[in-house]
């Protein structure tokens, strides 16, 4: 029970320093907002063609991610430079302290969907064949996203040169997320079934959280 | 089967032949000591011969490269991590969160150390600190009674301060001096300063060369 409340605890200081600041808020909304539109300028209202709507899931999930890396790699950055990083080694236990962290990226990214599907279905006249597949498809690409982000963050905010290191590090950790998130939605959009391709998601996004139980208190501390 | 207790000192910090650098700078040297409850162990010496590296050491933020550091609270001898999350620490290279207030903070490390928000609250009083004040709007002075807040919030056994009385003016000094000797009633402290400082319950001198 305890563990739980230090794990809620560090999530709600994430929040509260979050609504105070508003970075990641706006980077990320602003960054999904500006892609959005672009791909919507530049694609336009495809949803129809059967050519064009194998290739908008990918789309999808492009402007998803790139939002996303905007503003998550930024969760262990943002303490070590601002020398608060040693506070909470000193006061929080490291499985409480990746999973606080897990979760607060884990509602940015909610929130990120909730913004940016309907947008996206709507901009670009999407009509999906099972919406109950993409639910899950979202679902699991985004914990795997918030997972996998978190631990390279943990990574990237140990070390001097930060600049590409976390695109360097997600692109094994996140590509096969993303190849199954995309294949899952893709299932969703066209009526095809995408069962596995969301069971194997939450598989992987399993294994990478007790990836990142086992490892971050080696990352984290010396 | 030993539990790791013994009928030794209640509390006890003691450290063994320590090294550490980084690269080919060798900082800390063979360096030993120790300290028991009631006392202060006095770490000196000019600027960049190892004070920090020793407290860091000591708390567990840094890894020595050898020698050995036996820390004992409450007659149970504490791992590195069990050690990291039961001492109080002071740096002037720690901070605390500067969206949140002093009370925010010292509620929100309570709640990860199990104290409750009347423990920050005194503190921030005994302190002369404002509860509703961001940690990014205090001076510098108020900026290190804050980490002294913190060092004491859980009530440690154990403290190791690093130039605790860096910024503080004289009613400050006199503050913290307090906490310090209520805290010697029960518990042991090092403390890392340049040059000698006249804090109380100092029992043994470590001096660091240069």
């Amino acid at each position: 029970m305890s563990w739980l409340a230090e794990a809620w605890a560090i999530f709600a200081k994430e929040w509260r320093c979050e609504l105070r600041t508003r970075y990641a808020l706006n980077t990320v909304g602003l960054f999904a907002f500006t892609t959005l539109v672009t791909v919507s300028l530049t694609v336009g209202p495809v949803g129809s063609s059967e050519e064009m709507r194998p290739i908008l899931p990918t789309l999808l999930w492009l402007v998803l991610l790139f939002a996303a890396s905007a503003g998550l790699p930024r969760t262990f950055v943002h303490e070590e430079e601002t020398k608060s990083a040693d506070a909470l080694r000193l006061a929080a236990d490291p499985s409480a302290l990746f999973c606080g962290k897990v979760l607060y990226n884990l509602s940015l990214i909610v929130l990120l969907e909730i913004l940016v599907v309907p947008l996206f279905l709507g901009m670009l006249g999407l009509e999906v064949a099972s919406p109950v597949d993409l639910l899950l498809a979202m679902a699991a690409g985004g914990a795997g996203l918030a997972v996998g982000s978190t631990l390279i963050a943990a990574i990237v905010g140990q070390a001097r040169a930060r600049g590409p290191l976390f695109a360097v590090l997600a692109f094994p950790v996140l590509l096969p997320l993303l190849k199954l998130a995309i294949d899952a939605s893709l299932g969703a959009v066209l009526g095809e079934p995408a069962q596995m391709a969301i069971m194997l998601s939450f598989l992987y996004d399993s294994m990478l959280m007790v990836a990142g139980l086992m490892l971050f208190p080696a990352i984290w501390n010396p | 089967m030993s539990d790791g207790t013994d009928q030794g000192p209640e509390h006890f910090l003691g450290f063994e032949g320590l090294r550490r650098g980084f690269g080919r700078l060798e900082v800390l040297r063979d360096v030993s000591g120790h300290a028991a409850a009631g006392e202060v162990l006095l770490v000196t010496g000019p600027n960049g011969c190892g004070k920090s590296t020793l407290l860091r050491c000591l708390a567990g933020l840094v890894r020595p490269q050898r020698g050995t550091i036996d820390c004992r609270v409450d007659r149970r001898d504490l791992d590195t991590a069990a050690r990291r999350r039961a001492l109080g620490f002071l740096s002037p290279d720690l901070e605390l969160w500067g969206e949140l207030t002093t009370f925010e903070n010292l509620e929100f490390v309570g709640r990860l150390r199990r104290v409750g928000p009347e423990r920050g609250a005194e503190l921030l009083d005994r302190l002369g600190l404002p509860h509703d004040r961001p940690a990014a709007a205090l001076s510098s002075g108020m900026r290190q009674r804050l980490r002294w807040a913190f060092a004491l919030l859980h009530r440690p056994a154990v403290l190791l301060l690093d130039e605790p009385l860096q910024n503080l003016d004289a009613p400050g000094r006199r503050d913290v001096l307090a906490l310090l000797q209520e805290h010697l009633e029960t518990g042991l402290a090092v403390v890392a300063n340049p040059e000698s400082v006249d804090v109380p319950g100092v029992e043994r001198h470590l001096e660091l060369a240069g």
